[in-house]
């Protein structure tokens, strides 16, 4: 078993025992959610396993190399940014799409950028924004916003280990 | 056509709404089969079917303890507390409250845009609104156990830390810059 799920499991039975010690069937319902959400993620996530499937066996570490890859400077960032804009669905959709093409050769500054522009400025969200903010909240969030992903880019590119 | 005809029909074709994403992602893996298949035929095709189906299995138990996690956050944290928390809180004070509650809530875009709206319409200002909707985004405790679970503490604890400054910064740099347009914001949300 790795650290990570060990980290995990510990925390979910530290939030289980708080849980249960409302004694008003909180655990219970958590269960039911967690089940539930599970049933409704399940058929995208296989898809998007299938996708990190064929990434691993199509072996595009030249291609992301060359376009996202460590010393790819600004522009990686830029793509990153535009990659991380245009990604549909969920977390559990989008982060073992970016997890295989960090392990495929992108570079530390790139995967940042595209985790932090797909958080921020992801446009499904901005579709969801729209209507319950109005235009002029979303398009000063996003300006405000842009400048984010290509900060932490340009500083995580920067780190001796990237 | 009677009315509750009409309305019987409208619950029919909602439910049968189609969810573009699946949809979209589901033509990307068959437009990357079709490529496998064309440069390592049915061989190569198979092999990325195996490794995404080996790839899934060996997080599995990570992510059955992030969809708990994720139930348990929705049943300690609901919406109402945090919509009763922030609506009471305002000035510098408010802003570094609003990053604790969206750090907090759970849920997707369909959940906490219609909890920032209705503080928009109450009278929330500016910093407070765009520091819960970056922390939502970038602190939230139910994105991160996914987070930890499929792109690995390490690209996880780095990416928190350098993103960890941004919610606040932001609230209050907006408070500080556009603070006194929220009046005209305002006027365009519904």
């Amino acid at each position: 078993m790795t650290s990570a799920t060990l980290i995990l499991i510990v925390l979910a039975l530290a939030l289980l025992s708080f849980a249960y010690r409302r004694q008003d069937g909180s655990h219970r319902r958590a269960f039911v959610i967690g089940w539930s959400t599970m049933r409704r993620t399940l058929p995208l996530l296989i898809v998007a396993f299938i996708i990190v499937g064929y990434v691993n066996a199509l072996e595009p570490q030249a291609l992301v190399r060359s376009w996202i890859g460590p010393g790819t400077g600004l522009k990686g960032v830029f793509i990153g940014i535009a990659a991380g804009l245009l990604l549909p669905g969920g977390p559990y959709v989008v982060f073992p799409l970016i997890g295989s093409i960090y392990r495929s050769g992108a570079g530390l500054g790139p995967t940042l950028a595209m985790i932090t522009s797909w958080s921020t400025l992801a446009l499904l969200s901005v579709s969801f924004e729209l209507p319950f903010m109005g235009w002029r909240f979303s398009l000063l969030r996003l300006s405000l916003g842009l400048g984010m992903p290509i900060l932490i880019g340009l500083l995580a590119s920067a780190l001796p280990s990237a | 056509m009677t009315p509750a005809r009409s309305t019987t029909r409208i619950t029919f074709m909602r439910r049968r709404k189609i969810d573009w994403t699946t949809v979209f992602l589901s033509l990307v893996a068959l437009g990357l089969a079709v490529v496998a298949w064309v440069r390592g035929g049915s061989a190569l095709a198979l092999t990325g079917l195996k490794s995404g189906g080996e790839t899934l299995l060996s997080v599995t138990p990570l992510l059955l303890a992030a969809f708990l996690i994720a139930g348990l956050t929705q049943v300690l944290v609901s919406r109402q507390m945090v919509e009763r928390w922030l609506s009471a809180s305002a000035g510098w004070r408010g802003i570094l409250l609003a990053c604790v509650g969206g750090a907090l809530i759970p849920g997707g875009p369909y959940v906490y845009y219609p909890i920032a709206g209705s503080l928009l319409k109450s009278g929330a200002g500016l910093g407070v609104l765009i520091a819960f909707v970056s922390a939502k985004n970038l602190w939230s405790v139910t994105r991160l156990p996914y987070e930890f679970a499929l792109l690995g503490p390490k690209l996880t604890l780095l990416r928190f830390s350098f993103t960890f400054i941004i919610p606040p910064l932001l609230g209050f740099g907006a408070e500080a810059l556009f603070g006194r347009l929220i009046d005209r914001i305002r006027e365009t949300a519904p």
